[in-house]
């Protein structure tokens, strides 16, 4: 790739090294190429906030761009992606489900739908749901805090499966069984996720 | 596509000066930065630096801002528009906006309208208009030179349709807004965090109608907003409606009208303000005296404090910051004088708020900061800031679901794309219904725009596959657009907020105050003259008839005729400079005329006081 600016070899870089003008995008660069971490389950938070400053200071509206309506465009796109990488990549839940994306498994898609979910993790997240919902009415908070604490056990528990998953998928990328059990593991997480969310909307006076 | 919604504008153009305002519920504030430091501008004779935003519609059609107005509150309570802030981005059917009191709304339409005297109903983003504009008038004339940039702060609470309105409020006033900034983070920033220091602070924003809270680090010159929080309704005029529903219930009044209420509360206010420094106090109002005691006015607002303990707690929370690991506390807002707010603070944080900046004053200055980043070159090394967006963007899905596509908090500017489908065989469009909030249910959450895609070509069900694309800009305002990927059929929309103007409505209004900015300083000008030609012409018949005898006949029909000139110009004139000329005219012809008036004068009045001295 070459500089639209000056020509020289860019080389997949998000600003020319010869004049420092912000470049596009280019195609199947993924969020950990944008921090330039290692592609994988577990990051180096340091290193990952060292990188969102540095390329914000380079990379930002605010700082790139100001003469060139092009670049400005350029520095805006690239700085929506970094905010994007950033927010995906801190935390290893969003991680995670990004993980799976590049396996080709989006569940944040329609694609969901194809992953069949055991009766008995949907019964037993449902059956979680009433008791939160009669404990809430209640008034009983002490119970509400009890099952989220025994949901955010069963979150840890699915996260670290997904990532012992997702870590024989990416060494193997052709590893149906490690695929299709994180993206089992992700959805149970999902329900837990959603289940705590609604936990803390009850118990949000209380804080 | 991508940055095609986004505005793109050139802030680095050289365009006179560029301010920072804070556009604030109860008073509002214009600063610049000068020489290396930023300072607030006088806007008024009396040399007071906030601007009470408070706008009045008087019966003639002229709009009176300020002070002035606010004093014309208690007369004229329908056409007095005070806390405009609280109805930017409401609709006229929102349950807020009805309960905020004394009124007339016009009806009908998507955007609330006040009823007011002489002219057609005004929306708040005109009326905030008002308040912008005279703040640019009083920076043009403190920094001499025009004002055409500002950065305006918001509450970091504001919604979508909150953040359009004050962007267009400031292109009516005829401004170009190089951002929207955050009123806490303004703060944070004009607490002259230069790009040496280092830090974690919390900043706690009581203003006048609103509450915020952020969280934000600064390390190696990136100022990155962690958290934010609030509530975009509650605020120290809420202690004032405290105080006076204790005062009404003591005297039994029931129902109040409402320029009993607007008298109520101005008492109420300066009770609460006589309470940071005195332990009681006794405000008069309705012709009747109540006691109240600091520690009772304590006892009645705790129940609000306790609602921004919540959004505290939750803030720090989102940051993944613990209370200890803060450096400092930062107070905004008026209402932070308030003692009980202090220590409520003090409490909830485990340490003392600083205080060394005026809480009155720190976000505008801040503001100002920001502006001379954005355009000055000198300082683009600086500090630099990433702030966040403070609400969930997300969008309904089957079963009134909403689907978070921006989680809140997430740093701006910012973008997320979600892929949708036909769920019948041959369905050609698909409704696309975007809300903000954190709830599960979209009935909870605010609607900000609906629209229709249309177009997609007949397919079998779940074959076509519609993306949905959010963008967020640095001002924390959102653009929509929608494709169908599987034949390439794209569909640009840009979504503007259901409670909001269009961009005709704004472009009409902006046109309507420019044609009526020359008409009214025409009209002014010439009412100026018609003024002085009354005042010359009085003074000059008078002494043609009394000192006649000083008046040769050649200059009396020279000065007869440039009256007579005058006084036919003073009703026929339609420019103020046909008339100007004539006046000066007059003024040249009889100069020698005066002259010998005066002389004669002085002589009577030196002769008078020999006289007397004698």
């Amino acid at each position: 790739m070459r500089c639209w600016s000056c020509q020289a070899e860019v080389g997949g870089a998000d600003a020319c090294p010869a004049c420092g003008k912000v470049q596009p995008v280019a195609p199947g660069t993924t969020l950990f190429d944008v921090l330039g971490l290692p592609r994988g389950v577990d990051v180096d938070k340091a290193a990952l906030e060292r990188a969102y400053r540095e390329r914000s200071l380079r990379l930002h509206p605010d700082r790139a761009g100001k003469d060139d309506p092009r670049e400005r465009r350029l520095s805006l796109e690239r700085t929506a992606l970094l905010n994007e990488a950033y927010r995906t990549l801190r935390a290893p839940e969003p991680r995670a489900f990004y993980l799976l994306k590049l396996h080709g498994l989006d569940l944040v898609k329609d694609e969901a739908r194809a992953v069949t979910v055991p009766p008995n993790v949907l019964e037993e997240v449902l059956e979680l749901r009433e008791q939160l919902d009669s404990a809430r009415s209640a008034g009983d908070e002490d119970l509400v805090s009890a099952l989220s604490d025994r949901v955010r056990v069963q979150s840890a528990a699915a996260l670290s499966a997904a990532g012992s998953a997702l870590r024989r998928l990416e060494s193997n990328p052709g590893d149906a069984a490690a695929r299709d059990e994180a993206a089992q593991a992700l959805v149970r997480l999902r329900y837990h996720h959603r289940f705590l969310e609604a936990a803390e909307a009850s118990d949000e006076d209380n804080l | 596509m991508a940055g095609g919604l986004l505005q793109i504008h050139d802030p680095l153009k050289p365009r006179g000066h560029a301010v920072g305002i804070d556009l604030g519920t109860t008073n509002s504030l214009v600063a610049a930065v000068i020489e290396g430091k930023p300072r607030a501008f006088p806007v008024d004779e009396g040399g007071s630096l906030l601007l009470p935003s408070v706008v009045h519609y008087a019966q003639d059609g002229s709009v009176i801002v300020g002070a002035r107005a606010r004093v014309l509150a208690a007369a004229e309570p329908t056409s007095t528009i005070a806390s405009v802030k609280r109805f930017m981005g409401k609709g006229p059917e929102d349950a807020e906006t009805k309960a905020l009191g004394a009124y007339h709304f016009a009806t009908g339409g998507a955007v609330v309208r006040f009823q007011v005297k002489g002219g057609p109903p005004v929306t708040p983003i005109e009326v905030s208009a008002e308040i912008l504009r005279t703040l640019k008038r009083r920076a043009e004339a403190a920094l001499t030179g025009k004002v055409e940039q500002a950065v305006i702060t918001v509450p970091a609470y504001f919604d979508d349709a909150q953040r359009q309105a004050t962007r267009d409020a400031g292109r009516l006033a005829g401004l170009e807004v190089l951002r929207l900034l955050n009123e806490p983070t303004a703060a944070a920033l004009a607490y002259g965090l230069d790009k040496g220091s280092q830090g974690r602070f919390a900043v706690y924003d009581l203003g006048g109608g609103t509450f915020d809270i952020s969280i934000l680090e600064l390390v190696e010159g990136v100022f990155q907003v962690k958290s934010t929080g609030g509530d975009s309704a509650l605020g120290g005029d809420d202690f004032d409606r405290a105080i006076a529903a204790r005062f009404l219930e003591a005297h039994g009044v029931a129902a109040p009208d409402a320029a009993q209420v607007t008298e109520l509360l101005a008492a109420a206010r300066s009770a609460k303000e006589t309470l940071t420094h005195q332990e009681t106090t006794e405000l008069s109002a309705l012709g009747k005296t109540f006691r109240v005691s600091r520690a009772e006015m304590d006892s009645w607002i705790a129940p609000l404090l306790q609602k921004t303990g919540v959004a505290c707690r939750r803030a720090l929370k989102d940051s993944g910051i613990t209370r200890e690991e803060l450096d400092g506390v930062i107070l905004v807002g008026g209402s932070t004088r308030v003692p009980a707010v202090r220590k409520f603070v003090a409490q909830i944080f485990g340490k003392e708020p600083l205080g060394d900046i005026d809480p009155d004053q720190v976000v505008a200055l801040g503001a100002a900061v920001q502006a001379d980043l954005l355009t000055n070159r000198e300082r683009q090394d600086e500090v630099l800031l990433l702030d966040v967006i403070p609400l969930s963007l997300g969008l309904e899905t089957m079963g009134g679901v909403a689907e978070k596509l921006i989680p809140r908090n997430s740093a701006i500017p910012t973008a997320a794309a979600q892929v949708f489908t036909t769920f019948q065989d041959g369905q050609n469009a698909l409704d696309v219904h975007v809300v903000q909030g954190e709830r599960e249910l979209v009935t909870d959450n605010r609607s900000l725009a609906r629209f229709r895609l249309s177009g997609i070509p007949p397919m079998p069900a779940g074959m076509a596959r519609v993306e949905v694309r959010f963008e967020v800009n640095a001002d924390g305002i959102l653009s929509v657009s929608a494709k169908e990927l599987s034949t390439g059929v794209s569909q640009a929309i840009t979504v503007k907020p259901t409670h909001g103007l269009t961009d005709e409505e704004i472009e009409r209004m902006l046109l309507d105050s420019i044609e009526h900015a020359e008409e009214d300083i025409h009209v002014r000008l010439l009412r100026e003259q018609q003024v002085e030609a009354d005042r010359i012409l009085h003074d000059a018949r008078k002494q043609l008839a009394t000192f006649s005898d000083l008046l040769p006949e050649d200059e009396r029909r020279e000065v007869e005729a440039a009256i007579d000139r005058v006084a036919k110009l003073r009703d026929s004139a339609t420019e103020s400079q046909v008339l100007a000329d004539a006046i000066k005219a007059l003024d040249d012809v009889s100069r020698p005329f005066v002259e010998r008036i005066m002389n004669r004068a002085v002589g009577t009045l030196l002769e008078g006081r020999q006289v007397d001295e004698v």
